[in-house]
């Protein structure tokens, strides 16, 4: 069985990634299941889809906890521990990474990691293509059981709905990544299906019956969402220039998260523990005063604000 | 916002009420209307949500509210909005609270339970005269779930269970459904218009009795567009008077915002995917005229 796990962020087409696998190797004759996980697909936010194949019926069912294949599309959730795109891996997993960096610097940043293929952004597309569609050509090179033909096919059936010139440069592009990592071709190996030996035994923990006010799910404290750090979500970051700002403070108004304040010196300053980057406010912003940079090159910068804000 | 900033203190406080960390999409348009409504309704409210995105506001152990929230099924937040006005009235005629600890309930839903699968508990509680704030963010469709088509889903416009050529039906018009029961208040707003959102929020409050706050939330994950273009999108519905702004009170409806020269709606529908079927492979120049038609047929027989 070919065990396969997308990782990227809401946007990408992680899921119709997996579709399209999928449905190639159904066209190859294999039995498919492919599934995203439900619950977080908002734009930016870590997105996980599934695929199985096997020539065999399929009994497993759910969350790919030991992949044979781990697919990266986007670099940055690696660091991001909720993201867990490194779950599970073993020697005998290749992780396909899309990135402009090389093999050579992934090697050093994840020495752990036996495989690691990576695939580079292709600049002969002309229009922009989804990551995950990519991903999803790549990845059909790599378990060397899907011919071109069937990938092309599978393009087609996934993208129906949509006008056929978007189709073809879909199908051009897939296909494009998929020849980009012939030299891998065939490299991630079928592993067994995993019975009920290779399966750990759960592990029961007694949990104490507690007094409804504690056991019951109820939240006794107001505005905790703070906790939660959505900037990770971010992955184009809004600056403010303050040679150009005038303090008119729209962009507080117009933040969907309520994600840019006024300072005490009248300054707006942005929360990027939280800011989503919907770049709204750079958008609307009437001096130009809201620059875009990639969140990539902020690196340290996040920690540097919040140190000032504090 | 500091004091000495003045004239602009409604506008940017300081802190939002409502927190930050939410899993709302980037770029909601229900969001950033939801902050401003929560903003002046303050805490000393309980929300009452049915399913839909605005569920995920509220997952354990995590809340952005400062006051209290209530989770319901889809159908039937207004009875839980019932549900919870008796209790506080118990508690206050037995002295349990006083007048100053008084909450008022008001109902968050989505389209899919406003204009369809909650118009049975949300007519009984309006026949009721339950005192309550009922906050809808219209989506015009089935958002949390991929977006497939609901009751506000405009004509045109396609959905996941509309994928060609796109929504058959027309946008039920859940203003004058609801303006049909004579309550208190119904207002749509939108939160690209804060002036005139911050405005119908504050004439709710002095009101009792059931009030309606129809948000239009453009929805860059359902809609299809990039999310920074959320505000432009938003100001675009109005301009072009597809989501006229107006109130109902007193059994009167007054427009709030006559555009003096509406932009034309192709302009909205072109910024947005679920659109983009009737500008390629080729314009379909019937039904954009049908539909600019719709809009100009609306305004003509309002002063």
């Amino acid at each position: 069985m070919y065990r396969i796990r997308f990782h990227g962020r809401g946007g990408q087409g992680i899921k119709t990634a997996s579709r399209i696998l999928g449905t190639a190797l159904f066209i190859e004759g294999f039995e498919v299941q492919d599934a995203p996980r439900y619950g977080a697909e908002r734009r930016g936010a870590p997105i996980f889809a599934y695929v199985r194949a096997d020539t065999h019926p399929i009994h497993e069912r759910g969350v790919i906890h030991r992949p044979d294949l781990v697919v990266v599309a986007d670099e940055t959730l690696l660091a991001i521990s909720p993201a867990q795109v490194l779950e599970g891996v073993t020697d005998s997993c290749v992780v396909l990474i899309y990135s402009a960096k090389p093999e050579a610097w992934w090697r050093q940043q994840l020495p752990d990691i036996a495989q690691i293929v990576v695939l580079v952004p292709l600049e002969s597309l002309s229009v922009a293509i989804p990551v995950g569609a990519l991903c999803a050509g790549a990845a059909a090179a790599l378990l060397g059981k899907v011919s071109a033909e069937a990938l092309a096919h599978a393009v087609e059936e996934e993208l129906s709905a949509h006008d056929a010139a978007m189709v073809e440069s879909n199908r051009k592009a897939i296909l494009a990544a998929y020849m980009e990592v012939t030299p891998w071709r065939g490299l991630v190996c079928s592993s067994l299906p995993l019975g009920v030996a290779q399966t750990p035994p759960p592990v029961w923990v007694n949990v104490p019956h507690d007094a409804v006010d504690i056991g019951a799910p109820v939240i006794h404290a107001g505005a905790t969402s703070g906790l939660v750090k959505t900037g990770l979500w971010r992955t184009r970051r809004p600056v403010i220039d303050r040679e150009r700002c005038r303090r008119c403070l729209q962009c507080c108004a117009w933040c969907p998260e309520g994600g840019i304040l006024a300072g005490a010196d009248g300054w707006p300053v942005i929360d990027y523990e939280h800011c989503k980057g919907c770049l709204v406010c750079a958008a609307q912003c009437p001096f130009q005063a809201i620059g875009v940079i990639p969140e990539t090159q902020a690196e340290g910068g996040a920690d540097a604000q919040t140190a000032d804000r504090k | 916002m500091t004091p000495e900033h003045s004239g602009k203190a409604e506008e940017s406080p300081r802190q939002r009420l409502l927190s930050a960390g939410t899993p709302m999409c980037a770029g909601c348009g229900g969001l950033q209307a939801l902050h401003q409504i929560y903003d002046q309704v303050g805490e000393k409210t309980v929300f009452v949500n049915a399913a839909g995105c605005m569920t995920l506001l509220s997952i354990y152990p995590y809340t952005p509210f400062r006051g209290s929230w209530l989770y319901t099924a889809m159908a039937c937040a207004p009875a839980g909005a019932q549900g919870v006005r008796d209790a506080l009235d118990v508690l206050l005629s037995k002295g349990h609270i006083d007048a100053g600890q008084d909450q008022l309930p008001v109902v968050l839903t989505g389209d899919g339970s406003a204009y369809g699968m909650g118009l049975s508990a949300t007519s009984a509680a309006i026949d009721r005269g339950l005192d309550f704030l009922y906050i809808c963010y219209d989506n015009e469709g089935y958002g949390n779930t991929g977006h497939q088509y609901s009751a506000a889903t405009p004509a045109g416009a396609r959905t996941a269970t509309s994928r060609v050529d796109g929504y058959t039906g027309v946008k039920k018009d859940l203003f004058a459904i609801w303006s049909a029961h004579r309550p208190a208040y119904v207002a749509t707003v939108i939160g690209t218009e804060p002036a005139d959102l911050a405005r119908k929020v504050k004439k709710a409050l002095s009101l009792r009795g059931p009030r309606l706050l129809l948000v239009l939330a453009p929805c860059p994950t359902g809609w299809g567009f990039e999310p920074s273009r959320m505000v432009e999108i938003g100001k675009l519905a109005v301009e072009s008077g597809i989501w006229p702004l107006k109130e109902y009170s007193d059994g009167q409806v007054r427009h709030t915002r006559v555009p003096a020269k509406r932009a034309p709606l192709e302009a909205y529908l072109g910024l947005q995917g679920r659109f983009r079927h009737m500008f390629v492979p080729r314009r379909n120049e019937e039904q954009l005229a049908a539909l600019q038609r719709q809009v100009d047929d609306y305004w003509e027989h309002i002063d």
